[in-house]
């Protein structure tokens, strides 16, 4: 699995908990997790299992309560405040569930956001914006308000947003959550040409079909990996079987 | 009625043939009323001709199929062992995979949590190859649309293995 | 750099321009603030300095002797060469005369003058000219409760004269405190006192000598006046008490010092005091519990915000420059607004009441007034910020993003209570109960308004029994004075008390507008909903309404300083209780119905970012 190059994220014993005594809950207890450089992988499970927490603190979002991240050989469960909002602006790039774009904001506006967060001149993030919504297919809805978007077109501004500063990592929440499944077309051919790109991408989901485009498939539940599976590699059948056709 | 499935019923002990019968009936539920007796005596016969079981008749009873008595072969039970590792998917057909795991938790031949994780594995895989083959079609091509049908009833199938996993779970957590 | 300020002026112009509604309740409530802090201000200026500045303007005499009687010369000769006086001016002769004007008689004292000015106390003329012969120059105060203007004519004594002029002076105090003892007032004790009479309607004027000789009479002799200037001003007291132990006759001349003097002249505003005291405790407490109601109002809508900021980069300190730009320009804009607005009113207040330096009509702010304002608007702009940035640097980003950092409270035996009422009590209550924080303000603002009004009330009840200075027929610029202050005190509640409703039903119907949409979606009409939020509106106004009638008696008589308890006619409490919780309604009754006809698909689909 681990090869010449180090890994570009790993976690090490990571636990949230929450509560005391009897109300205690384990949301993430004691996970190993690395991703190498340009590799894609799934996290699935059953809701409550944890994995969106597991996202949440892989992304600075959340402090763990125990363990230890590493982005980029760089230590990131201690960071200041400061620290992690340069991370995550740089560094990693976050896809919700609920997109979370602003919605005074135009589409363009907001992929531009980060850009001008980390001090880029206007004009070049303005540019890099416009080129990330034609690479998402998006160029015609530059200059529309959230509102005017259906929930594919957001998410996919979403994801031109988490893209904005070439980040390392790109971390995807249930990104097709609340899509349809012509939106999670879209959505399932953006990660596939990321995936091309080489962008290291980890995404938690429900639906097996965005799992499908990972390179590794982590099952969890209560809190811990339960199963991990390489996606690469050939098959035992044919898909002519598949379809009814006798082979 | 699948010959693996027969076998795999008897792997356990060797059995009648109306306790055979009586065992698929209760394992597939209301489906069973669906299934033909008669065919179960037809694959018994014809497994007792390949020789992957063998009848014996008891003293004193009439010589009827369902009298007998089957057990299982040396050649029968390695095509038991061979059939309950396999990962091939059938097209429709799920209840062979539900007896599967039927059997297997019965016999304790193998652990029908890893047999499901095996088959959802293998599916996954099989998911990729037809959304990648989808995907990689030129827009608005008709192959589009079947490739976009095979992902979806994998993507169904998963679900159910999902539902599987839960219940054998739950089954090995009360046992 | 650019590029953040780029972001944070573009995030701000949106904001205002999407959601104008939120803006103008901030600027509305700021400015209201900012106004009463204005007019407070103005007031206070009016009511502190200015006997120091009348003092400073026209020289005013460190000690003020009356003389009398045919030892007068001896007398003044002593006191002018005694230890420790370093100048005068007088005598000046001093004759009582009864003044004619439009048919209304008035007594004074009219003391003779040169026209040339005096190195000690000299009047400082603001309108008009000095004496000179055929004139009368009649002291402000004095002149305004007359009504009588430069170029009048009155008579004095029967004599015909012209009014040339209106002056102010720190020798005495200004009208109708001119008689005040003990001490201080400066009606000279060797006056034969008119009986009809009483000492505060006694006026001051000054004419030439050869008139002011002319004006008395074998019968009423002249007396004098003469000021003196001491080398150490604070030992005046100490001089005029040591002058009169050491002179005990009646016929001694009797030494007024400037404290007591100043004292007395700021007897006009004493009773204002009274009134602005508690009343600009009640107004701030409005104020500060609008503006409460509206930052926990926003709370919901800014920790999003700041979770969004925070989920894509921006550092703590970017985000809270993001929140203050939109804050800070929404405050200073209602800081300009305020001033203007407490800068126009002020001249209702710092009209009459003269006798002070400086022009009726021109408030007397200064930048330092300005500035308090300004900064006011600035803390409030920076409260607004911290609160949402703190809370929501408190919880994790993540339950920032999804509103959950303040959720609302659970009363379970409420919900279940609620349960047997109908639609709208039901939804009313249960909204009531999410929030026991702003009902709790919301209850404490009606009490405290109905509590000044209460007060006011009270004041009412009892204003026959502070007439005084009846026997001239000239209004008493106290009274004047006080009623004027009251007005604008209580129409200053009422504007206070008004926002305080306006923003609490913005914020109730914001905040309720989810369980609004859903109950309208399970089935509810949209008038039962609008009533439903009304009622929760109105709910808290109710224990607020009651309890602010003990509270507005017992405010008066602590004010009052009166043993006694004032309690308002019955039927004016009801009404004042009643007019109050018809005000909440019907202020709250458009959101609210504004709140129930949103279509409800908007409402439960924008919960999704």
């Amino acid at each position: 699995m681990s090869t010449s190059s180090p890994p570009m994220l790993r976690a090490q014993g990571l636990s949230r908990t929450y509560g005391r005594d009897a109300a205690l809950v384990r949301a993430v207890d004691g996970v190993d997790l690395e991703v190498a450089a340009g590799e894609t992988v799934a996290v699935m499970g059953p809701s409550g299992c944890g994995k969106s927490t597991l996202l949440h603190l892989l992304g600075g979002l959340d402090r763990p309560t125990a363990g230890e991240i590493w982005l980029s050989a760089q230590r990131t469960d201690q960071l200041s405040e400061r620290a992690l909002a340069r991370l995550r602006r740089d560094g990693i790039g976050f896809v919700f569930q609920a997109f979370h774009l602003m919605d005074e904001l135009t589409a363009v506006e907001n992929v531009e956001l980060p850009g001008l967060l980390a001090g880029h001149p206007p004009r070049a993030a303005r540019r890099r914006a416009a080129e990330l919504l034609d690479q998402v297919g998006l160029a015609d809805r530059a200059r529309h308000l959230p509102s005017a978007l259906s929930g594919g077109q957001r998410q996919r501004v979403a994801i031109a947003r988490a893209l904005s500063n070439q980040p390392a990592v790109v971390l995807a929440d249930e990104p097709t959550g609340n899509l349809d499944s012509e939106a999670t077309l879209d959505v399932l051919r953006l990660f596939e040409s990321l995936h091309t790109a080489g962008q290291t991408l980890v995404i938690v989901t429900h639906d097996a079909r965005i799992a499908a485009t990972a390179d590794r498939l982590i099952s969890m539940r209560d809190g811990v990996f339960i199963d991990e599976t390489r996606l690469t590699g050939g098959t035992a059948g044919d898909l002519g079987s598949l379809a009814g056709l006798e082979g | 009625m699948q010959q693996e499935v027969v076998l795999a019923m008897l792997a356990k002990e060797p059995s009648h043939g109306y306790q055979l019968r009586a065992r698929l009936r209760q394992a597939l539920g209301p489906l069973g009323e669906a299934m033909n007796d008669g065919q179960v005596y037809v694959t018994l016969t014809r497994l007792e001709k390949a020789g992957l079981v063998t009848a014996e008749q008891a003293a004193g009873v009439a010589d009827r199929p369902d009298r007998k008595v089957y057990a299982l072969t040396p050649e029968g039970q390695q095509r038991v062992a061979g059939w309950l590792a396999e990962v091939s998917w059938p097209r429709p057909g799920l209840s062979e995979f539900h007896l599967k795991l039927v059997a297997a938790a019965a016999a304790g031949l193998a652990d029908p949590l890893s047999i499901v994780d095996a088959q959802r594995r293998e599916l996954l895989r099989r998911l990729r190859d037809a959304q990648r083959a989808a995907l990689a079609e030129p827009a608005g091509s008709a192959a589009t649309l079947l490739l976009e049908g095979i992902v979806l009833r994998l993507q169904a199938d998963l679900r159910w293995l999902e539902a599987c996993e839960r219940h054998w779970t739950r089954r090995e957590d009360d046992s | 750099m650019r590029g953040r300020i780029l972001l944070i002026a573009r995030v701000t112009a949106r904001d205002l321009r999407y959601r104008p509604a939120q803006a103008a309740l901030l600027v509305l409530a700021i400015t209201v603030a900012a106004a009463t802090l204005t007019l407070a201000l103005a007031l206070h200026g009016v009511t502190s300095r200015p006997y120091a500045r009348t003092r400073a303007a026209t020289h005013g005499p460190d000690v003020v002797a009356q003389l009398g009687g045919p030892a007068v010369p001896a007398q003044v000769r002593a006191l002018a060469h005694a230890a420790g006086v370093i100048g005068h001016s007088g005598p000046y002769p001093v004759a009582s005369a009864l003044l004619r004007y439009r048919g209304r008689t008035v007594p004074l004292e009219a003391e003779g003058r040169d026209e040339a000015p005096a190195s000690v106390e000299q009047p400082e003329v603001t309108t008009g000219t000095w004496v000179r012969p055929g004139g009368v120059v009649l002291e402000r105060t004095f002149a305004e409760a007359l009504g009588v203007r430069v170029g009048g004519r009155v008579t004095l004594n029967g004599q015909a004269l012209t009014v040339t002029g209106v002056a102010v002076t720190a020798a005495s105090p200004p009208y109708p405190n001119l008689c005040y003892s003990p001490g201080g007032g400066t009606c000279s004790v060797f006056d034969l006192p008119d009986m009809r009479f009483s000492p505060s309607d006694y006026g001051l004027a000054w004419v030439t000598r050869p008139q002011a000789r002319a004006l008395a009479s074998a019968a009423a002799p002249p007396w004098y006046f003469l000021n003196l200037r001491l080398s150490d001003p604070a030992r005046a007291g100490a001089f005029a008490s040591a002058y009169g132990k050491a002179h005990p006759a009646a016929s001694a001349p009797v030494l007024i010092a400037w404290p007591s003097i100043a004292a007395a002249d700021g007897l006009l505003v004493q009773d204002e005091q009274a009134v602005l005291s508690p009343g600009s405790w009640l107004l701030g407490l409005l104020a500060a519990a609008s503006l409460a109601v509206l930052v926990g109002g926003r709370m919901a809508e800014l920790t999003r915000r700041v979770g969004l900021l925070k989920a894509v980069g921006s550092t703590p300190g970017l985000v809270a420059a993001v929140l203050l730009a939109e804050n800070l320009f929404l405050a200073l804009l209602a800081a300009a607004a305020g001033l203007a607005a407490g800068w126009l009113t002020a001249p209702l207040l710092t009209g009459p009441g003269a006798g002070l330096v400086g022009t009726p009509g021109a408030p007397s702010l200064t930048l330092r007034d300005a500035g308090l304002v300004v900064a006011l608007a600035l803390a409030v702009a920076l409260a607004a910020t911290l609160v949402p940035v703190i809370g929501a640097a408190r919880t994790s980003t993540v339950r920032a993003l999804h509103g959950s950092a303040r959720p609302p409270r659970r009363r379970a035996t409420l919900i279940a209570a609620s349960a047997r009422l109908p639609a709208p009590l039901l939804l009313g209550l249960r909204l009531v109960a999410r929030r026991p924080r702003r009902a709790a303000l919301s209850a404490a603002s009606i009490a405290v308004t109905v509590t000044g009004v209460v007060a006011v009330l009270a004041v009412h009840a009892t204003a026959d029994e502070k007439f005084f200075g009846g026997g001239n027929g000239l209004s008493n610029p106290v009274t004047d004075r006080d009623g004027q202050v009251l007005l604008v005190l209580t129409v200053m509640l009422i504007t206070l008390a008004v926002v305080n409703a306006i923003v609490t039903a913005w914020a109730t119907v914001l905040d309720g507008q989810r369980a609004a949409a859903l109950a309208r979606a399970l089935g509810t009409s949209p008038r039962q909903v609008s009533a439903g939020l009304s009622v929760a509106l109105v709910l808290p106004a109710l224990p607020g309404a009651l309890a602010g009638i003990p509270l507005g008696i017992g405010l008066y008589a602590a004010a009052n300083g009166a043993g006694v308890l004032t309690v308002p006619p019955g039927w004016w409490l009801v009404a004042a209780v009643l007019g109050t919780l018809l005000m909440v309604a019907g202020l709250t009754a458009i959101p609210a119905r504004l709140g129930a006809r949103r279509p409800a698909a908007a409402i439960l689909r924008s919960e999704f970012g």
